[in-house]
């Protein structure tokens, strides 16, 4: 397995002691964003434990494939969101196959991402929601949609680090994230036409 | 209050005018305007940014809730800490 972020894997030469040094020092510290990752992919706290768990010692195992001085937050969150895809994606207890196949379709036709795409939402509306309803409406999105708009929204990554942590190309992260976007405006809506802030 | 108060001043009058009420690219703004929050635009992008962004209503309202819905995500959210007892069990593993 290649957890390298480059197609040419640089095999760096690790003492004992630098590879917990390193560990330590470039890895641990992006634990809370891992584990936070982790929950919103798997939406159970047990997958999500167990998630940051396999990644973090995956991580250790595979130290040599690290380059020093790289990003290490994107060098992780790549192996957690391969570990998730591999392991944990399949016993997923979310329900959205067909509905994301259907989205799938629906989205990546051209003219669909072409066409003018209004969604009838106010910022005020928005302000006035929550957390949990914006969490809610983020959770409702098929995984890949999700998946985009944490890693930029939430955690600020770059299109470039955002295409090497998903192995696609910097047009689709930027195509996909649009999509994901207005579909997260619909399921805002929803909250906001039932909170009665749209009125 | 001054009912004068509430008459829009001749420039305000002005900027109404050339103010556009619909806007026949969009789709195209659309993406500009997320390349700009997510701070990617290329030069090109950000000159059409600028030059017409305060001139197109529907841009600036779209521009307005996308940047909201940015702001929200990232300051509304509940960023939980990762347990300790998996942060224990992740360095002992590694270091046995």
């Amino acid at each position: 397995m290649s957890v390298a972020m480059s197609e040419s894997i640089t095999t760096n030469e690790y003492t004992d002691d630098l590879r917990y040094e390193v560990f330590n020092r470039e890895f641990m510290p992006h634990i809370d964003s891992m584990y936070n990752f982790a929950f919103r992919l798997t939406m159970d706290e047990d997958d999500a434990n167990d998630l940051v768990q396999d990644t973090y010692l995956k991580a250790f195992r595979f130290i040599s494939s690290f380059e020093q001085g790289t990003n290490a937050k994107a060098w992780l969150f790549r192996i957690l969101k391969n570990s998730f895809i591999n392991d944990y994606r399949k016993k997923s207890k979310e329900p959205s196959k067909v509905d994301y196949q259907e989205v799938e379709t629906t989205y990546n036709s051209e003219e669909a991402s072409d066409t003018t795409y209004t969604v009838d939402l106010r910022a005020d509306a928005v302000q006035e929601l929550i957390g949990d309803e914006v969490a809610n409406a983020l959770n409702a999105l098929p995984v890949d949609f999700r998946t985009v708009i944490i890693l930029c929204d939430i955690e600020g990554f770059t299109y470039e680090e955002m295409a090497k942590i998903l192995d696609i190309p910097i047009g689709t992260v930027r195509s996909r994230l649009h999509r994901a976007r207005n579909l997260l405006k619909e399921k805002l809506k929803s909250y906001a036409s039932s909170m009665g802030y749209d009125s | 209050m001054n009912a004068s108060s509430h008459t829009p001043s001749v420039t305000e009058e002005a900027q109404k005018q050339t103010m556009k009420h619909s806007c026949e690219h969009h789709a195209e703004c659309m993406k500009i305007i997320q390349s700009i929050l997510d701070d990617e635009a290329t030069e090109a992008e950000k000159d059409h940014f600028r030059e017409n962004m305060d001139k197109c209503l529907p841009c600036i309202e779209a521009y307005r809730l996308e940047k909201c819905i940015k702001e929200s995500l990232s300051l509304k959210l509940v960023k939980k800490p990762c347990p300790q007892s998996i942060m224990d069990t992740i360095l002992s593993k590694v270091n046995s």
